[in-house]
């Protein structure tokens, strides 16, 4: 028994040694012999090791891949989110660099800090104070128009009155300066938003809806012609020796982020070419229409004057063949009845109304012998 | 279904979980399936046949690396003889002990192969044999025991 127990001990230390031994004789012989027994092994026992491998490794690899592609994708999706508003922001600024360059000077940039408190809705606080040139009083624009009017100032920071604040007044007028009166904020119910009323307009002023009111420049503080609203309608009040009309805000506060600050020295100059006139939109309006008019009118006469050559050609081929009735016999053509020349009318319209209307004529005289033919129709009928 | 059947089914199991699951978890410090197997081999068989099966199993894993050709081989016929020579001695049986044959195996197989495989020296040797070795054999072992536990009606033995 023992005897059996030490000699499976030494087979046990021989296959141990004689293993040992050849891992060590595989780890050192040249590579050139190590070579083609790996590649034996892999091609034979490690073939499908070697392949199921290759599958985890792909499946692992396709797995990173796929986080990163849905990375990308979130991505591309938070951007798209984003652009929009992006976008409206670029084109918000865009308008404001407008300003600023037809401004040209006297104005301080400032960003409008909404403190999102009880009074948002009716006060902002400016990025620019006193060491920019921001005093009391400076008006606050945007590119659509009035925004408000500074009323503290900080070295570093101001704080503004914005139109919808109960204080707030702006004297006003229409773009043809043909009406004056006093905007102010007009609450359309308590949770209905702002809206801009301009009252003590004179009686006689008749404004229409989508008229464009401007600041009329009186009192100091603000310029003439800066946008305040457009009219939506005359509103009832108890002032019947004046009217009162409602406004669409230029600017509504809420959406006021960027902002101009007008220096005072600024105030005092020329305000020309910074809003679009509303005078040059008339005139340019006007311009169109005439052009307009004028290419109906050259449309008219040449329509008008190919019918007349048409029907000269006509009546020419009809004097050169004598006409025959059914039997046979010629008939007589009666002589052609001269008729005075139409005077050329030298608007546009009317013209190629007048001919329509001729050739219409025309064709509906057999109404006429119809109620000829009718008897016992009083004359009065026909 | 008999015991040494089941034994070479685990066996395949191991390895194929070696050559799938590994490469797809792709782990700094991963489990090494192939020594599981050679441990669950060795301790159900003499010092002997443990060795020339770490022996086989290490060659054929060095096919992959041509490099280390050798390396693996001595390797796993060291670890291999060595667990079925312990198993032999203490007759023991249980999880922590299988984890600690498994933690302390994995550890002593990464020393004679980087040892022999030459391929890293200095620091970089010794951060493998003190850091990732130690942690890759901590992994070894938690799965090992794990599989054990599951693999648990297959690999146990027959009852008489």
């Amino acid at each position: 028994m023992a005897r059996a127990v030490r000699s499976n001990n030494r087979i046990d230390l021989f296959l141990l040694v004689a293993c040992g031994l050849l891992a060590l004789l595989a780890r050192v012989v040249p590579v050139s012999m190590r070579e083609p027994v790996a590649t034996g092994l892999r091609r034979t026992f490690m073939s499908p090791m070697v392949m199921l491998q290759e599958w985890a490794e792909t499946s692992r690899h396709a797995m990173v891949l796929v986080e990163s592609k849905t990375a990308k994708r979130d991505s591309v999706a938070l951007s798209a989110m984003n652009a929009a508003s992006v976008d409206s922001e670029n084109d918000r600024l865009r308008k404001l660099i407008g300003l600023g360059a037809r401004l040209r000077w006297g104005f301080v940039p400032a960003e409008a800090l909404h403190s999102r408190g009880v009074r948002d809705e009716t006060t902002v606080i400016l990025s620019a104070g006193a060491r920019a040139g921001v005093a009391r009083f400076s008006p606050v624009i945007a590119p659509e128009g009035l925004v408000g009017v500074v009323d503290a100032v900080d070295p570093t920071m101001s704080h503004a009155m914005l139109w919808t604040h109960p204080d707030f007044r702006v004297s006003a007028m229409s773009a043809d300066a043909a009406a004056f009166g006093i905007a102010q904020a007009h609450l359309t119910s308590a949770t209905g938003g702002y809206l801009i009323e301009v009252r003590g307009v004179p009686f006689r002023a008749n404004l229409k809806p989508g008229a464009l009111i401007v600041s009329s420049g009186l009192g100091g503080v603000w310029p003439r012609g800066i946008p305040v609203g457009t009219v939506i309608q005359e509103i009832k009040t108890t002032e019947g020796w004046a009217r009162t009309y409602l406004l669409r805000p230029a600017v509504f506060p809420a959406d006021v982020y960027n902002v101009m600050i007008l220096r005072l020295e600024r105030v005092a100059k020329e305000f020309d070419g910074v809003w679009p006139s509303v005078a040059a939109a008339d005139a340019a309006a006007q311009r169109i229409v005439v052009a307009g008019d004028s290419a109906l009118k050259e449309a008219a006469l040449a329509e008008a004057a190919a019918r007349r050559a048409v029907m000269d050609s006509v009546n020419a081929e009809s004097f050169a063949r004598p006409a025959t009735d059914s039997t046979g016999a010629v008939i007589t053509p009666a002589p052609p009845v001269r008729r005075a020349p139409r005077p050329v009318v030298q608007d546009s319209g009317p013209p190629l109304i007048r001919v329509r209307d001729t050739t219409r004529r025309d064709t509906i005289r057999r109404d006429t012998s119809r109620i000829d033919s009718i008897s016992g129709r009083p004359r009065g009928l026909r | 279904m008999g015991a040494t059947i089941r034994a070479i089914i685990s066996f395949l199991i191991f390895v194929l979980l070696h050559y799938t699951l590994r490469p797809l978890l792709g782990w700094r410090a991963p489990m090494d399936f192939l020594l599981i197997a050679l441990l669950l081999a060795s301790v159900r068989v003499r010092p002997g046949t443990a060795a020339v099966i770490g022996f086989v199993v290490g060659l054929v894993s060095d096919s992959l690396a041509p490099d280390a050709l050798g390396a693996g081989a001595l390797g796993m016929t060291v670890v291999g003889f060595s667990a079925s020579y312990l198993k032999a001695v203490f007759f023991a049986d249980n999880l922590m002990l299988n984890a600690f044959f498994f933690f302390a195996g994995k550890w002593m197989f990464d020393i004679i192969y980087f040892g022999l495989e030459q391929r890293m020296h200095g620091v970089e040797l010794a951060q493998q044999l003190v850091l990732w070795s130690p942690l890759s054999a901590a992994v070894t072992a938690t799965v090992g025991v794990l599989l054990l536990f599951l693999m648990r009606p297959l690999l146990e033995p027959t009852p008489a």
